[in-house]
């Protein structure tokens, strides 16, 4: 009971941040509306049991990716903005295809799905995956993608450097 | 909540996401979109790794959140490249290729 109060509320919080991110004209507001929705996004990981990721959520997407774009911005000192949309005869067409090809997409995934057993349930804050679990895994079936992501990581790093350098 | 309550999250976020990267004009705003759709897709891997007891999800959630903290170091950058050549994050006025 108090967990579906909880899955509803942090849902409804996520989907508001998203759309205030698209939505806000200032740019500094849509960061934090992301803020907003990520926070959300760690509560629900919590929720469905994913300790470890609502963590690394937090530390990475709020610690890290958000406050560089923070840090962008506020480096940039941006005074325009605002949600310009064009309302020509192609706006609605094209608008009008996508969310037909968008049904067509989640119907099909429905079809798919439906009649799929899934056991258990979402929202009993049970760990799903213990960190000892999943540092076994990660440092023995995945190793491969573990170094690979290490290096591209380092080739970013370096990449961003490069690019901002005058 | 069954599976289906947290794919539903995941689609809904994924399409504000692709909405906002259709509909706006700034640059970083459009980063951000991008961050929106990498977070559904974070919290259907989650869901499946959830309900199908497996810890392959998970492993999958913190690459995809490796490369996109690596995305978004790489990104900005070249939004302030782009910034100091045009003056703008407008990408309406930056048009080089003349599109």
């Amino acid at each position: 009971m108090i967990e579906q109060a909880v899955f509803w509320l942090l849902g409804a919080t996520m989907i508001v941040g998203g759309l205030g991110v698209i939505l806000m004209p200032n740019t500094i507001n849509s960061v934090m509306s992301l803020l907003l929705s990520m926070l959300a996004l760690a509560g629900i990981y919590v929720l469905m049991g994913a300790h470890v990721v609502a963590l690394f959520q937090v530390i990475i997407y709020i610690g890290a990716v958000l406050v560089l774009f923070i840090y962008v911005i506020m480096l940039l000192n941006l005074k325009e903005g605002g949600l310009k949309l064009p309302m020509e005869a192609s706006t609605y067409l094209i608008g009008g295809s996508s969310l037909g090809l968008l049904v067509v997409v989640v119907w099909l995934f429905w079809q798919s799905l439906w009649g799929t057993s899934f056991r258990g349930d979402g929202g009993d804050l049970q760990a799903s995956a213990t960190l000892h679990q999943l540092a076994v895994d990660l440092f023995s079936q995945h190793i491969l993608i573990f170094e690979l992501t290490s290096v591209l990581l380092l080739v970013a790093a370096v990449g961003a450097i490069i690019i901002s350098k005058k | 909540m069954g599976f289906y309550h947290f794919l539903s999250l995941g689609i809904i976020l994924f399409t504000i996401g692709a909405v906002g990267f259709l509909i706006r004009n700034n640059t970083i705003v459009l980063l951000m979109s991008v961050e929106l759709m990498l977070n559904s897709v974070n919290l259907i891997f989650v869901a499946f790794s959830r309900y199908l007891y497996g810890t392959e999800g998970q492993i999958y959630v913190f690459i995809i959140m490796t490369i996109a903290a690596a995305e978004v170091a790489v990104g900005l950058a070249i939004v302030i490249s782009i910034y100091r050549l045009f003056g703008t994050l407008d990408i309406s006025k930056i048009k080089l290729l003349k599109g």
